[in-house]
C-alpha cells in the first residue's frame, strides 16, 4: 500500500516533468502551427549542456539556468524566423524538424558519446536528497519541476487569456491574415511564443539533468510520453499539459509498481490511443487557443 | 492513365538482368560484396516504395514503417528459432502480422475524421515504441535477450547464403515498384491522389476514403512485413533495440523526400542514392558522420525540392543522362577510386547537384545555350523545356 502510495505520488510529481517538456512542442504546434520535434533534441541538449556547464565551472547546477535559458530562447526565435522565411507548413514542419533531430541526436553523441553522463554528488547536492513526508519521498528535483510547471503553466494561462500579448497569440492561431489585418504583428508573436517555447524546454532539461543520467537515446524514449501529454491536454493548453503530465506520471507510476516498469509505455500509449478516440481536442479544451 | 506494355516489358528486362548479377559476378571480376550491396540497395528500395504508398499517394505522413518492418522481422525469427518452422513458411505470416497490425492501427486513427495527417503521423511514431515494450516484456518474442537468427536455413534451389538474399529480396522490390506502380496507374492510384488533394472534396465525389486508405496501410504494411521477414537473416542477432530504432523511418522519409513522393520512381531512385551514399560513408569509417549529413541532408531537401529530384531529372532528362554518363566516364577513364560503387557515387552526387538549381536560374542558363548546333549533340540544349511522355 505505501509502495502504491509512493507510486502515485512519484508519478505526480514526474507528471511535472512531463508537462514541461510537453509545453514547448505543445505550444508551437497549437498556436504556431508548426511540429517541432526538434524539441526534444533542445531539452537533451539544455541537459547536456547543464552538465558540461556544471562539471566544467564546478557551480551549482541550477545556476546554469543563467546561462542557459537565454540561450535557448535565442534558438527559438531563430528556428521560427528560419521556418517563416522557408515558408514551412505543418507538414513540412514535421519533416524538417525530424531533420534538425536526427542531426543533433548524433551530434550530442559525438560529442558526449554514447556512455551515461550524470552529474557529480559532490557537484549536485540535489540529486538523491529527498523530502520526507510521512515515509512518503519526494525526490528534489522531481519536485522542483512539479513547482515550476505549476508556476509556468498558471503564468501562461495569464499570460494566453488575460493580456494583450495572449489574445494576440490567439487571434493568429485562429486566423492569422484577419489578426494582421487589425494590427497584430504575426511575425513578432510567432518569435515571442517560439522563443517562451524553447526556454521551456531547455528549463525541462536542466531539470533532468539534475536529477538523472543522461544518454543520447533518451531523447528517442521521451516521445510516447510527451505526444501522449501533448494530445491529452490539447493542443497549445498550458494547465492541460500539467494535468495530462499528472494523469500520464500515476499511469506509469502505478505501472510500474503493480506490474513491471518496463510496461509503462504500454499504458502511456493505451491512453494515447484512448485520448484520441474520445477527446481528440484535448482533455479541458474549451475554445481556449487554437 | 494506364499501366503500359513498354513499362511493364522494362520491369521484365530489368529484373531479369538483375537476376543474372550473382551468377556473372565472378566472371566478370566483381568482388562478392557488390551483391551485397546491390540486395542492400533492395532492401531500401522496396521499404522506401512501400512507405510511399501510403504516404506519397495519400499524403498521410507515417512514422510507421519501422513498426512493421520490426513486425515482419520479429514474427519470422520467433516462428523459425524458437518455434521451428521453416522459413518459407514463417515469411508470409510475418507480412500478414504486419498487415494485421496495420489494420487495427487503421481501424483507429481513420475513424477519427477530426483527426488528419499530424496526428496520425505523431500515433505511428508511438505504435513501434510500444511494440518495442512488448517485445522486451514478452520472454515468448525477444524478452531482452535477442534471437540469433544465423542458423536459419533456407531452401536449397536459392543458393549459397548471399544469392538466397539477392533472390528473395530482388523478388520482393520487383513485387514493391510493380505494386507501386500499378496503384499509381490504377483507379485505387486515382483516389489515393485525390485523397492526398483534398480529402473532404475526395470524399464528396464518392472516393471511398476510408477504405482506399486501409488498403495502401495494409499494402504497406505487407510489403514493409515481408522485406523485414527476408532481413531478419541478414541481421543475424536480432534484438528491439536494432528492430525499434529511428533508423527505417528516418531513412525511408529521406530517401522518399529526396527522390519525390508524388511519382513510383521517386522513393526508387532516392533510396539509390542515399543506399549509395551511406555505404560508401560507412565504409569510410564515417559512421558517426553519416547520421549528421543524413539529418542535414533531410532539412536541405524538404526546404530546397519540393516536388523531389526525379521530377526534375525528368523535366532535364539530356542533362541528367550526359551529366550521369559523362562523370561516371570520366571516373572509370581516371580510374582514381577504389570501387566502381564509388564511381557511381561521385556520378550521382554531381547529377543531384545539378537538380538542386532552382527552376529559374536553369532557365536562364539554358536559354543562353545556343539551339539548334548539330555539333553541340553532348550539349543538354533541346528537350530541356519539354518532358518525355
Amino acid at each position: 500500500m505505501e509502495l502504491l502510495t509512493q507510486g502515485i505520488v512519484s508519478g505526480v510529481l514526474v507528471g511535472g516533468l512531463y508537462a514541461l517538456m510537453a509545453l514547448g512542442l505543445s505550444l508551437s504546434w497549437g498556436a504556431l502551427k508548426l511540429i517541432n520535434l526538434a524539441h526534444f533534441s533542445f531539452i537533451l541538449l539544455s541537459a547536456y549542456l547543464a552538465y558540461q556547464l556544471t562539471i566544467t565551472f564546478r557551480v551549482d547546477p541550477f545556476l546554469t539556468i543563467l546561462v542557459i535559458l537565454p540561450l535557448f530562447f535565442l534558438v527559438g526565435v531563430l528556428v521560427q524566423i528560419l521556418f517563416h522565411f522557408a515558408r514551412v507548413d505543418e507538414f513540412k514542419s514535421l519533416i524538417i524538424s525530424f531533420g534538425i533531430f536526427i542531426t543533433f541526436q548524433s551530434l550530442m553523441r559525438t560529442i558526449w558519446s554514447a556512455d551515461f553522463r550524470r552529474i557529480g554528488s559532490e557537484l549536485n547536492p540535489y540529486d538523491g536528497s529527498s523530502l520526507f513526508v510521512g515515509n512518503i519521498a519526494l525526490p528534489v528535483p522531481r519536485l522542483v519541476a512539479f513547482v515550476a510547471a505549476l508556476l509556468i503553466a498558471a503564468a501562461m494561462s495569464l499570460l494566453l487569456n488575460r493580456t494583450y500579448f495572449g489574445k494576440a497569440v490567439r487571434a493568429v492561431a485562429q486566423d492569422t491574415e484577419m489578426a494582421q489585418a487589425f494590427g497584430v504583428n504575426p511575425g513578432r508573436v510567432a518569435v515571442m511564443l517560439s522563443g517562451l517555447a524553447t526556454t521551456f524546454s531547455a528549463l525541462a532539461g536542466v531539470l533532468i539533468a539534475i536529477g538523472q543520467s543522461l544518454f543520447p537515446d533518451l531523447a528517442v524514449t521521451w516521445f510516447g510520453i510527451v505526444f501522449a501529454v501533448v494530445i491529452l491536454g490539447g493542443l497549445g493548453h498550458t494547465v492541460g499539459a500539467l494535468t495530462a503530465g499528472v494523469i500520464v506520471g500515476v499511469a506509469a507510476g502505478v505501472t510500474a509498481v503493480l506490474w513491471a516498469p518496463l510496461a509503462s509505455p504500454l499504458v502511456t500509449f493505451l491512453i494515447l490511443i484512448a485520448a484520441l478516440l474520445f477527446r481528440p481536442e484535448g482533455l479541458l479544451t474549451r475554445r481556449s487557443v487554437a | 492513365m494506364r499501366a503500359r506494355v513498354p513499362t511493364l516489358v522494362g520491369f521484365a528486362v530489368v529484373a531479369l538482368l538483375l537476376l543474372l548479377v550473382p551468377g556473372i559476378q565472378e566472371a566478370l571480376g566483381f568482388p562478392r560484396f557488390y551483391v551485397i550491396f546491390l540486395f542492400t540497395v533492395f532492401f531500401w528500395v522496396a521499404q522506401a516504395t512501400s512507405w510511399n504508398i501510403l504516404t506519397g499517394y495519400t499524403g498521410y505522413f507515417s512514422f510507421g514503417q519501422g513498426a512493421f518492418y520490426g513486425v515482419g522481422v520479429y514474427t519470422v525469427s520467433v516462428l523459425a528459432v524458437k518455434r521451428d518452422w521453416s522459413f518459407m513458411a514463417a515469411l508470409p505470416v510475418g507480412a500478414l502480422f504486419a498487415v494485421v497490425a496495420s489494420l487495427i492501427l487503421g481501424l483507429v486513427v481513420f475513424r477519427l475524421r477530426r483527426l488528419r495527417g499530424e496526428i496520425f503521423a505523431l500515433t505511428t511514431l508511438a505504435v513501434a515504441f510500444v511494440l518495442a515494450a512488448v517485445a522486451r516484456l514478452s520472454p515468448a518474442i525477444d524478452g531482452g535477450t535477442g534471437i540469433f537468427t544465423t542458423g536459419t536455413e533456407l531452401p536449397e534451389f536459392l543458393g549459397d547464403f548471399t544469392t538466397a538474399m539477392y533472390r528473395l529480396t530482388l523478388a520482393i522490390t520487383v513485387l514493391a515498384v510493380l505494386t507501386s506502380y500499378l496503384i499509381h496507374n490504377s483507379r485505387l492510384g486515382w483516389g489515393l491522389f485525390s485523397i492526398r488533394d483534398d480529402e473532404e472534396v475526395a470524399h464528396g465525389l464518392g472516393v471511398p476514403v476510408f477504405r482506399y486508405k486501409m488498403v495502401a496501410l495494409a499494402t504497406n504494411a505487407f510489403l514493409a512485413g515481408l522485406m523485414g521477414g527476408v532481413w531478419s537473416l541478414q541481421l543475424g542477432q536480432v534484438t528491439v533495440e536494432a528492430v525499434f530504432s529511428i533508423r527505417v523511418p528516418l531513412f525511408v522519409i529521406l530517401m522518399s523526400v529526396l527522390g519525390g513522393m508524388r511519382h513510383w520512381m521517386g522513393p526508387v531512385v532516392g533510396a539509390v542514392i542515399i543506399t549509395t551514399l551511406n555505404d560508401r560513408l560507412l565504409s569510410a569509417d564515417l559512421a558517426d558522420v553519416s547520421q549528421i549529413i543524413i539529418g542535414a541532408l533531410l532539412v536541405i531537401m524538404a526546404l530546397a525540392v519540393r516536388e523531389g529530384v526525379y521530377a526534375r531529372m525528368r523535366r532535364r532528362w539530356v542533362a541528367t543522362v550526359a551529366t550521369f554518363s559523362g562523370v561516371l566516364a570520366l571516373m572509370l577513364v581516371l580510374g582514381i577510386n577504389d570501387s566502381l560503387i564509388t564511381d557511381f557515387l561521385y556520378a550521382m552526387l554531381v547529377t543531384v547537384a545539378l537538380m538542386l538549381i532552382p527552376e529559374r536560374i536553369w532557365e536562364r542558363i539554358t536559354e543562353r545555350l545556343p539551339r539548334r548546333e548539330p555539333e553541340q549533340v553532348d550539349e543538354p540544349v533541346e528537350d530541356l523545356a519539354g518532358t518525355p511522355s
